[in-house]
Formats: C-alpha cells, sequence, structure tokens
C-alpha cells in the first residue's frame, strides 16, 4: 500500500516537475543563465539597443529608458504610446521602475554597474552588445533570438531573421544590376568636423551591412569595441578605387567639399562619394536592415566605373 | 630640444647676453619647423620647398603638403605665439607668474558658449560658431576680472575666482552635455583642442585677428617697465596705470578669444612660457615679451609634434591639446620646484556675518535639516502638482526607503567630508578661498580614477576607493615634496590643483573625442552622483566619514593656534610642521574618501566653512560643528533638488551642488566688491 501511494507520488512529482519544465524558460546573458518560471509579461529595457530588439520581437515593453533619445537617434521601430519613460539611460528611476512591477529588466553595455541596485526590483539580464573581442553583428543576432526563447516568439524571430536576409538578397540583386559583375569596395565614416572624421571598421554595423551585401571594406582600421576609430580627414586619401559612403547628419561638410585638399582626394576626385541618409548604427539585430537599405540608396547614386 | 637643451640655451643666455639665446631660439624654431613638416607630410625636403616656392601641386601629397601640413604648422607657430605674448604680458600687468589665459577662465565660457549653441541653436552653429565661442569666452574673462577686481590682479584672488568661473561654468556645460547626449559630440575634438587643418580658412580668420599682438609689442614695454617699479613709482613718473591696464587687458582678451576660438582648448603654453623666458635670461619687459613670443611657437610646434607622433602609435587621434596638458603638468610642477610663487600673502575677505553664534542658529539649523531629511524621505515628484503641493508627500514605503537612505547618507557624509576638508585647508593656509577642489586634493583622485578606466578599461563605478587614495595619496606627496621649503605656500598648492585639474580635463576631453559612450559614463561620474551607492557602502562611508570628523575634532586646539599664527603656536609649544603634516594628511583622507564614494564635489569644502563663518561661527569649535552641517544640508538639498527636478531624469548632486555653490559663491564675491 505505502509502495503504492509512493510510486503514485513520485510519478505526480515527475509530471508536476515536467509541466514547469515547459513553462520555465533558461536564457544566457553576459553573466550566465538565467531560469524564469514564466515568459515575463511585464518588460522594462533601459538600452537603446535592448529596446529595440523587444520591439522587434512584438513585445510591447511598459517601461523604457529615454524615450526622446531614443525618437531622435534611433528612430526606428518606434516606440508605441502608453510606454513610461524611466528616465536617462545611466541613471534610470529606480523608483519609477518599481511602481511599473517588472516581470524583467533589460540593460546592456555601459549598465553594468546598475544590475545590483535593479536586481532589487526584479531579475535582471545583462547583454553585453558591443565588445571590441567578439562580431558585434552575430552577437546582436544571438542576443536577439536569446530575447525570443525568453518571450517565447522563436518562430516570429526565425522569420524576421529570415525576412532580412531575404531582403539583403534583393538589395544585392539591385547593386548588381547597377555596378554590374563587381561590387565596388566601401568603407562608411560620419564626418566630425572638417578635419577629423569616425571610419567604421570591420565590426561595426554599418559595416557588416556591407558585408552581407557582399561588398568588402575600402580602407582597413583597426578593431573597436563600437566598430569605429577616429582619423583624420586626409587618411581617407588611403581609399583609392573604393567608395566613400558618410553618414547625415554631417556638419560643414559643404565647406569641407569645396576645399581644394578634398578635390584632391582620390575617391572625390573619381566622385565616389555619397551621403547616406541618417541611420542609428549602434542598434540591435535588425537594425543591419536599415543599414543595408540606407546604404544601397546611396551606392545607387554613384555611378558605375 | 628637450628639457634639457632649453635649459641648456637659458645657461648660455644667462652667460653670454641675449644675442646667443635669441639666436638659439630661432634655430630651435628653425628645428622643430622642420621636425613638425617632416612629421606631417610624407614629401621629401627638396619637394616641400620647391612647394613652397610656388610650384603647383599635383598629387595628393602635394595637396596634403600645401593644405594640411603647411597651415597646421603655421597655425601652431601662431597660436603658440600669441598665447605665450599674453600670457608674459598678464604676468607683467599683474606681477603674478601664475596668470595665464588659461587660469583666466577663457576656455570655459568658450565652451559652454558652443555647447549651448549646439543644443540651441545648431542651424547657427556652422556660420556664427566661432562668434558665439569669442563673445563666451570674453564673458567669462570679464566676470572673472570683475570678481577679482583691480587689487586682486596681484595675488591670488584672480586665480581663485578664475578656477571658481571655471568650475561653475563646466559645471554646467556638463550637465548640458549629459542631459544632451550625442548633441554635442561633434564639439568634442574643440574641446580637446586641435591643430589638424584642411584648408588655409582657419589661418586667415586668425591672422588678422592676431595682428593686434604687433600693437601690444610696440606700446606694451615702456608702461611694463613703469609697472615693475609699482604703482607709486610709476606715479611719480607721470603714468596713472590704471587706463593702460585696462586697454592692455582688453587687447590680449581678444588675443586669446580669437586663439581660443580657432584651435579649442590648449593649455599650459601661456602659462609655462613666460616662466621658461624668466627663467633663461629674459630682464626687460621688451625682453620677455619677444622671447616669450619666440619660445611659445617652439613649445607649441613640439607639443603638437608629440601629438603627431601619439596619434600614429593609438588607434584613435590625439589632439593637441591633449599632448599639451600632458606634456605640461608635469612641466609646470617641474617649474614649481624653484622659481614660481605667487604673492601669497594677499589673500581675500569675503563678507563676515555675527560676531558669534546665535542661540536661533542652534536651532534653526538642526530644524532646517531634519525638514531637509524629512523632504527627500517623503516627496513623491510625479504626484506634485502646484495646485495641491501637499499630495507631493507620503510617508515613504518600505521600498522607497531602502532605495531613498543611502543616497540621503552619502549626501550627508559628502557635505560633512567636504566642509571639514575645507575648514582644515582655510585654518591651514589662512586664505579663506582654499579648499580641496581647488588645491587638487580632488583632482588626484580623479584623475586616478579616470586614467583606471581609460586604460585599464574597467567600469568608473567599480573602481576603488584604494585608487582614489593611491591619487589623494600621490598629490599629497607632491604637496609635501613641493610645500616644504615654501612652508605649504597657497601658490604651489593651487598650481598643483590648476595643473591637475587641466590634465584630467584634458584626458576627459581626449575619451570624449573618441565618441565612445565610455565617456559619458566618466562625464557622469564626474558630476559626482549618489546614485549608485549600495547600502553597504553608505554605511562604510558613514563610519569612515564620523571617525575622521572626530579625529577634526581631536585637531580644534592645533587649527585655533595655526590660524593664530606661526609664531604663537610655536610659543605654545605646538610643534607646527608636524601639526601642519597630520592636519593636510586628515584633509586628503576625507577628500579621498568622498571623491572614491560620489566623484568629485566642488564648492562645497570652500562655502560651507564660509557659511558657519557668516552664521557667527569664528572661532573653530562652533565652526567644525556648524560647518559639516552647512556642507551636509547643500548635498542633501542639492540631491534632492537634482533627483526631483527632471524626474524621472536625474542630474547628479555634485553638478547641481557646483552650480548652487558657484553662484553663491560669485555673489559673495561681487559684494564684496561692492561693499
Amino acid at each position: 500500500m505505502a509502495v503504492r501511494i509512493l510510486s503514485r507520488l513520485s510519478v505526480l512529482c515527475v509530471g508536476l516537475l515536467a509541466s514547469i519544465q515547459v513553462l520555465a524558460v533558461t536564457v544566457t546573458d553576459a553573466r550566465g543563465e538565467h531560469t524564469f518560471d514564466s515568459v515575463p509579461q511585464r518588460v522594462v529595457s533601459v538600452s537603446w539597443a535592448m529596446t529595440e530588439n523587444v520591439l522587434e520581437l512584438d513585445v510591447k515593453p511598459v517601461g523604457v529608458a529615454d524615450i526622446e533619445g531614443y525618437s531622435t537617434w534611433v528612430v526606428r521601430p518606434p516606440i508605441p504610446e502608453g510606454v513610461a519613460d524611466v528616465g536617462k539611460r545611466n541613471e534610470p528611476s529606480i523608483e519609477k521602475l518599481a511602481e511599473l512591477k517588472p516581470d524583467v529588466i533589460i540593460l546592456s553595455n555601459g549598465q553594468e554597474g546598475l544590475v545590483d541596485k535593479l536586481e532589487q526590483i526584479a531579475p535582471v539580464l545583462f547583454f553585453d552588445a558591443f565588445k571590441e573581442d567578439h562580431d558585434n553583428a552575430e552577437a546582436a543576432r544571438g542576443i536577439y533570438l536569446e530575447l525570443a526563447r525568453l518571450f517565447d516568439k522563436e518562430a516570429l524571430a526565425e522569420e524576421k531573421l529570415a525576412a532580412m536576409d531575404a531582403e539583403f538578397e534583393r538589395l544585392k540583386g539591385k547593386l548588381h544590376a547597377h555596378f554590374g559583375e563587381t561590387l565596388p569596395d566601401v568603407t562608411g565614416v560620419r564626418f566630425f568636423n572638417e578635419a577629423v572624421a569616425l571610419v567604421y571598421g570591420a565590426n561595426s554595423m554599418s559595416q557588416a551591412a556591407l558585408a552581407k551585401l557582399g561588398i568588402e571594406p575600402a580602407m582597413t582600421v583597426s578593431e573597436s569595441q563600437w566598430g569605429f576609430v577616429q582619423r583624420k580627414i586626409t587618411e581617407l586619401s588611403k581609399i583609392r578605387d573604393g567608395v566613400l559612403l558618410y553618414f547625415k547628419p554631417a556638419p560643414g561638410v559643404e565647406k569641407l567639399f569645396g576645399s581644394p585638399l578634398w578635390q584632391a582626394m582620390p575617391v572625390a576626385r573619381a566622385g565616389r562619394v555619397a551621403p547616406v541618409e541618417s541611420t542609428w548604427s549602434y542598434g540591435g539585430a535588425l537594425s543591419v536592415r536599415y543599414l543595408a537599405q540606407a546604404q544601397t540608396e546611396a551606392l545607387l547614386t554613384i555611378k558605375p566605373q | 630640444m628637450t628639457a634639457t637643451a632649453i635649459r641648456d640655451y637659458a645657461v648660455s643666455g644667462r652667460r653670454q647676453g641675449p644675442a646667443v639665446r635669441y639666436g638659439a631660439a630661432c634655430l630651435a624654431l628653425l628645428g622643430a619647423l622642420l621636425l613638425h613638416l617632416s612629421l606631417n607630410s610624407t614629401l621629401p625636403l627638396a619637394e616641400q620647398w620647391a612647394l613652397l616656392w610656388g610650384r603647383a601641386p599635383e598629387t595628393f601629397e602635394d595637396f596634403q603638403f600645401v593644405y594640411a601640413a603647411l597651415p597646421r604648422v603655421v597655425l601652431a607657430v601662431l597660436v603658440g605665439a600669441v598665447m605665450a605674448l599674453v600670457g608674459s604680458l598678464l604676468q607683467q600687468v599683474t606681477q603674478n607668474p601664475l596668470l595665464s589665459p588659461m587660469t583666466l577662465g577663457a576656455s570655459s565660457g568658450a565652451w559652454l558658449a558652443l555647447v549651448c549653441v549646439n543644443i540651441w541653436l545648431p542651424e547657427l552653429m556652422a556660420n556664427w560658431g566661432a562668434w558665439f565661442a569669442m563673445g563666451g569666452s570674453l564673458l567669462s574673462v570679464t566676470l572673472v576680472l570683475l570678481i577679482a577686481g583691480r587689487n586682486g590682479l596681484g595675488g591670488l584672488p584672480v586665480i581663485l575666482a578664475g578656477m571658481a568661473t571655471h568650475i561653475l561654468m563646466g559645471a554646467i556645460a556638463t550637465t548640458l552635455v549629459l542631459l544632451n547626449q550625442y548633441a554635442t559630440e561633434t564639439l568634442f575634438i574643440w574641446g580637446a583642442g586641435d591643430l589638424t587643418q584642411t584648408d588655409w580658412t582657419w589661418v586667415t580668420w586668425l591672422l588678422p585677428k592676431l595682428s593686434i599682438a604687433l600693437v601690444i609689442l610696440l606700446i606694451a614695454p615702456r608702461p611694463l617697465t613703469l609697472l615693475r617699479l609699482g604703482d607709486a613709482g610709476a606715479g611719480a613718473r607721470g603714468l596713472s596705470t590704471g587706463p593702460i591696464i585696462a586697454v592692455l587687458l582688453l587687447l590680449s582678451l581678444w588675443l586669446v578669444a580669437s586663439a581660443i576660438t580657432a584651435v579649442g582648448v590648449i593649455s599650459f603654453i601661456g602659462l609655462i612660457t613666460p616662466n621658461i623666458a624668466r627663467a633663461s635670461g629674459a630682464r626687460t619687459a621688451r625682453d620677455e615679451l619677444c622671447f616669450s613670443l619666440l619660445l611659445g611657437a617652439v613649445l607649441l610646434l613640439l607639443t603638437d609634434c608629440v601629438a603627431v607622433e601619439a596619434s600614429s602609435w593609438f588607434t584613435d587621434l590625439v589632439p593637441s591639446g591633449t599632448a599639451a596638458a600632458l606634456v605640461g603638468a608635469p612641466a609646470l610642477i617641474w617649474f614649481a620646484r624653484r622659481k614660481l610663487s605667487a604673492r601669497d600673502q594677499t589673500s581675500l575677505q569675503l563678507p563676515e556675518g555675527a560676531a558669534r553664534v546665535g542661540r536661533r542658529v542652534w536651532v534653526s539649523v538642526p530644524v532646517v535639516l531634519a525638514a531637509l531629511v524629512l523632504l527627500t524621505l517623503c516627496f513623491k515628484p510625479d504626484a506634485f502638482a502646484l495646485v495641491a503641493p501637499w499630495r507631493g508627500f507620503q510617508w515613504p514605503s518600505d521600498l522607497v526607503l531602502s532605495l531613498r537612505w543611502p543616497r540621503l547618507v552619502t549626501a550627508a557624509c559628502a557635505g560633512v567630508g567636504m566642509a571639514v576638508a575645507g575648514l582644515i585647508l582655510q585654518r591651514l593656509i589662512r586664505n579663506p578661498l582654499a579648499s580641496p577642489d581647488i588645491l587638487g586634493m580632488s583632482a588626484g583622485a580623479t584623475l586616478t580614477l579616470v586614467l583606471y578606466t581609460v586604460f585599464a578599461g574597467g567600469s568608473i563605478h567599480e573602481a576603488g576607493p584604494l585608487l582614489a587614495f593611491a591619487g589623494s595619496a600621490g598629490v599629497l606627496a607632491i604637496l609635501l615634496l613641493l610645500g616644504r621649503r615654501t612652508h605649504y605656500a597657497p601658490g604651489i598648492m593651487i598650481l598643483v590643483g590648476i595643473s591637475l585639474g587641466a590634465l584630467i580635463e584634458a584626458i576627459v576631453h581626449f575619451v570624449l573625442a573618441k565618441g565612445s559612450d565610455q565617456a559619458y559614463a566618466i562625464l557622469g561620474w564626474l558630476s559626482g552622483s549618489t546614485y549608485r551607492v549600495s547600502d553597504a557602502k553608505a554605511l562604510l562611508f558613514a563610519g569612515g566619514t564620523v571617525v575622521l570628523f572626530l579625529l577634526a575634532l581631536c585637531t580644534s586646539r592645533w587649527l585655533t593656534l595655526i590660524s593664530a599664527g606661526d609664531h604663537i603656536a610655536m610659543a605654545r609649544g605646538l610643534d607646527t610642521g608636524r601639526a601642519r603634516l597630520a592636519l593636510l594628511i586628515l584633509a586628503c583622507a576625507l577628500c579621498a574618501l568622498v571623491t572614491a564614494v560620489m566623484g568629485p564635489i566642488a564648492f562645497v569644502g570652500l562655502l560651507a566653512p564660509h557659511v558657519a563663518t557668516l552664521m557667527g561661527a569664528r572661532k573653530v569649535w562652533p565652526q567644525l560643528w556648524l560647518a559639516p552641517l552647512a556642507g551636509m544640508m547643500l548635498m542633501i538639498f542639492s540631491d534632492w533638488l537634482g533627483w526631483a527636478m527632471l524626474y524621472p531624469k536625474q542630474m547628479p548632486a555634485g553638478t547641481v551642488a557646483a552650480i548652487l555653490g558657484g553662484s553663491y559663491f560669485i555673489f559673495l564675491l561681487t559684494r564684496r566688491r561692492l561693499g
């Protein structure tokens, strides 16, 4: 009798455990594994890149940091109405956060120091999205899929990533139709002033977008955390047969382009310079799509050789 | 071309007269020019020569030489020469070897103006930015001169006023930058001071504006020579010095503002060069002006060579201003070892208050403090409305309480720590304007923490108090080494503060110019926030502050005796040397503790002891109690204001305190002048 009860109990226990196993989800962030008993419903994102990822999973967060800044700089995808602002990204208001009663708080680069404070409120996920020694674009994809597992949206995520890859193929087709068999080498920059520019290197999201389109960089620069290094504008003369793209806004660029030095640059002499519409270059996995689109638009204005 | 070489010229100059000295300097200038051009251009010398004499540029390298390397070298010569000339002029007019465009706060005004324009009127930036920078620069220097007044120019008051203005404007600019990330990004290179050129625009913009320098060279020597005799002597020779000083100051202001606008913040050249000129034997007024001019060009050229070389080593560009500060700060301290000392004893009197602390003060201070504590704990910014203000207050829940008390404790202890440190220093140096932030003690701790973040790559919030202690102790060691000979004269100590402050600023701007988010973390930390302090840290901080405060109470007899004068103190059997050392260490420890926990806090150390005096605490014992209370109130109020004003955004307590304190300080100084 006792044996039978015990065995029934144990079956029950196994069954219970199994059912919890089905509901529980384990995700890995920069600090290790975290298990959630159920899919988090109330989400707060303190980092812009993570806000972007969450929105791209069709999850409406209850709170995000610095909506004004996000709407100015990141722009796409827009933050829907009714999402609370929890303050600046480096020091979000903990009390405001607590009032939102989040199930999970998502952080990324530069916010390591907030983990302990915010864990008082809710479980915290911290993603090290931008690092010198990993491929930022690949890492972004990994983080996006990890979040998709957390919110039980893996099918949607796979679908969106596949759509993005299809978009790359479409853009690639357009570029080949314009340039023919071989595409030019391209490097993107952001002009700081008339003398100095940020040059995007292999680890930047914008060059990653170009790589997806089958385009090589026109200039090699060393790896860095965010993918850019600062260079004197004269160093852009190293680009001999490639194309130079510059991101808007570019204050004072008319003055620069009017200068004899600029006109003596090989790339300017060949007329292979084009502006790219303002696009956020430090975003999440799906922001690469916008970068690819904007840069393709710019490249299509360049005459093929 | 190194420091030893310059010293050799100096020695030879002293021995063989000015001809040799000028010859050597001209040779150095030629060498520096060639070195600079060879670093900036890949063309061989013969090609460069041909291009100089009119050969039309063909290849990109030719264009690079004509439109990048040449304007850069010309600009370096112009700016270096003008900065040094103005430095020499200012130092001669005021007889104050510590004065320079940098110490007058010229750059901070321009910086603040540019930040404002970039945020609110960005469309004007391209065409009018230069004029805004010039306006800002002129305004801030005028403010400093007004604060210091005619009599303050010769000594420390003008330098302290310059530092105060610099800190105040810097705090406002930092707040704006932090609240408007990215909008000001393109400014940071200017802030770091860079000479990189891509055409002749800036040279042609600057050249006519600098032609005034010739006027100065022509008219200045005679009045300057007479000024050396002192006001009375000059008056006896029928020269009224007032109008001439005014005109000379105006002209030099104009020069400095133009140079800063063109190239950004390049410090130290104007401060060091005239001192080198004097050290190498320039005696007469004209000699010093001319020789400074020449040396300034050489020094900036060489510094810029360092910047160019360093840029090819680092992955990122190293701005010229950063190089100038890296070379200049140690050089300045090295020079200070022997040569520099301001007229120390001309201390500045601030308005005085009641003669003794009344009973009303002892009652009202704790009441106000308790009210502030309640305000911090119970205020709820998003429920507050002007029509029904009572709704903004409610008794805090456990969670709210657990979030707010560490902030409260941290702010309060930071106020106490800085107030006590300031009090000790003011009594020790017998100057009511001495404070740890101005004397470089906070700066030492800050510098080590910033360097750790930049080069070791860690988060600045994680860097422990040990590093801060190391930094403060390092500054203490420098102060002790330099100070032993000069009996801890404030001039030396302030000099260390200025040097370190400029060095930190240069490094921060260098990091900012790199354009990564790390810079904002550092800026945020530099503005002194209570946000990240954990419960345990707050308790430890409180414990440390209480211990150090008790120690300070124990030293009250020393402080009383020392502030009465060294002779009296020694007559009463006090070993003044040892007491000074102990007190300095105590002040340093307080400073390092506060900086490690919260970041640098400006003005509280300066103002809290003074507020205590205004309330009647003229003796050490009541001041030792009232000053910490005043500091506590200022910090708690600042923390609350920064937190509640833009809720849910927050502004760091340190910045708010700097803005509140700085404004009050300038108000006090102006009242002193009017009264």
